[in-house]
């Protein structure tokens, strides 16, 4: 139970991480999403390299990548520059949001795209009928049924990455993986530590299923039809 | 006044439109008439540039686009110039009934959202939906969803609209309660393109007809001119067939 207790100082770094880089990720994912239906030319065969790249390597490679290789391009940029600091004033966390949105903003970028192009042609055009440009008809009419389109999937882009987010542990960042370590290790009950930390991932991941339920719920209403 | 002259479309390599000219005064009642895959939905869909015709030019009042040098505030002119009428409704599927009206009077003509909201009740009081303002399409007969889609197009007060077989996706039972409403508004004036296969509505209401087929207008004239003494053996083929399908 103390175990319990200890271990949920650890949860505020954990949903951090995890919030920060599904947000960042879906920006990322939208903007990818949208080149790689609207065709850009160089833009759009970037966005697809971005994508099998992300998809086709594990999510610890890009930790490591962006943690080994993108401090020495930063220093680097600094000198030039002479902005006058170093990549080790930067905290080692930023390094781990940045690598998961990166993670993040792959694997949502095929949910999303999967959305938009769910969105009956019609219905855009329906847009358009009416005088819209392309971006108002994108914000007003296809991204809010794309999103409840992809609701179920982008929830399950948030769990898969909280769970991921345990890989920062590697990096010495106390999540709630990290912190169960140092617990087991002050009292040597590492099966209990690991069970509360597994009890506490479950617990968060029920509630978003729960959260996501509610919101399909209310999002999705217009489809059911039936009650006036 | 609206001039359409020498507009050409190709898929590909098939030629869809082969040159259409068309005049259509203020206040008129266009009816398309032609078998399948004449082009007449191409047609409609060029002239909301929905579709982007290869050359020709569309002319709506005082404006003119030239379809050879398309620029995009032109295009947007067009459209909010007309408005279209979808054989499947298109309505905006997680809007209800009034916000699909009012979508395009605060989006696109920048109006707030009280005088929307007033105009999209007038509006849908006109095509009989005033009592359903708060559902969802999914909730709507096929009749219904497309007197909304009526009211969404005529909230705009477009030069003309646009209609493709506004009733053919429809129940027969349902289709009655979609033509009245069209024939209300054409006694109020609005000029309109109607591509249709009910005849006796396209008889009635309309003072202008037009007969398409493999992408050239093969004949034009008034309604009885049209259905009484058609000149061109393809108009006659043609109407034969479409009233003889509907007596069987
Ligand atoms: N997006 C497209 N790509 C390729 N060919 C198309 C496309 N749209 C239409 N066509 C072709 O253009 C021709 C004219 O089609 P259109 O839909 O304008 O005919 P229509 O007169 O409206 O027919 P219907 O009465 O069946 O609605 C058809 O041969 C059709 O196959
Ligand atoms: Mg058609």
């Amino acid at each position: 139970m103390t175990a319990f207790l200890k271990l949920l100082q650890a949860l505020p770094t954990t949903l951090l991480i995890t919030i920060i880089s599904i947000s960042i990720g879906f920006v990322i994912a939208t903007i990818v999403a949208l080149l790689r239906i609207y065709k850009v030319s160089v833009l759009t065969q970037i966005a697809s390299a971005y994508v099998t790249f992300i998809r086709g390597t594990p999510m610890l490679m890009h930790l490591f990548l962006i943690y080994f290789g993108l401090p020495p391009i930063i220093d680097a940029i600094a000198k030039k520059f002479q902005l006058g600091f170093t990549s080790t004033s930067i905290p080692l966390i930023v390094f781990v949001c940045f690598s998961f949105s990166l993670t993040a903003g792959g694997y949502m970028s095929e949910v999303i795209r999967a959305g938009i192009l769910a969105i009956n042609r019609g219905q855009i055009e329906a847009a358009y009928s009416l005088g819209m440009t392309t971006a108002q008809a994108l914000r007003r009419i296809v991204f809010p049924q794309a999103l409840a389109v992809s609701l179920p999937n982008l929830s399950n882009s948030f769990i898969g990455i909280m769970h991921g987010t345990t890989l920062a542990f590697t990096l010495s960042i106390t999540e709630i993986l990290g912190q169960a370590n140092i617990v087991a290790s002050t009292n040597w009950k590492f099966f209990e530590a690991f069970i509360a930390a597994a009890l506490l991932f479950w617990g968060i991941t029920i509630f978003v299923e729960k959260l996501t339920a509610v919101l399909e719920k209310r999002i999705n209403k217009y489809n059911r039809g039936g009650v006036a | 006044m609206i001039t359409i002259t020498n507009i050409t479309k190709s898929f590909g390599n098939t030629e869809v439109l082969k040159g259409i000219d068309l005049k259509v005064e203020k206040g008129d009642v266009v009816v398309i008439l032609g078998p399948s895959g004449s082009g007449k939905t191409t047609l409609l869909r060029c002239i909301n540039y929905l579709e982007k015709p290869n050359d020709g030019e569309i002319s709506i009042g005082e404006f003119t686009m030239n379809c050879k040098h398309p620029n995009k505030q032109g295009i947007l002119t067009l459209r909010k110039k007309t408005a279209m009428v979808f054989q499947n409704y298109n309505l905006f599927k997680h809007k209800t009934v009034i916000e699909n009206v009012m979508e395009g009077l605060m989006i696109v003509q920048k109006k707030s959202k009280e005088v929307a909201r007033q105009i999209s009740l007038q509006m849908l009081e006109k095509v009989g939906l005033a009592n359903k303002l708060d559902a969802f399409p999914s909730q709507l007969s096929g009749g219904q969803q497309q007197r909304v889609g009526i009211a969404r197009a005529l909230a705009l007060n477009p030069e003309v609209i646009l209609f493709d077989e506004p009733t053919s996706a429809l129940d027969p039972e349902l289709v009655g309660e979609v033509l009245e409403v069209i024939r209300n508004i054409a006694m109020e004036g609005i000029t309109m393109i109607v591509v249709t296969h009910e005849m006796g509505f396209a008889r009635e209401v309309s003072n202008h007809v037009v007969f398409m087929d493999a992408g050239v207008v093969v004949e034009e004239g008034k309604p009885h001119e049209i259905f009484g003494s058609p000149r061109e053996e393809r108009t006659k083929q043609f109407l034969k067939r479409i009233t003889s399908n509907h007596i069987a």
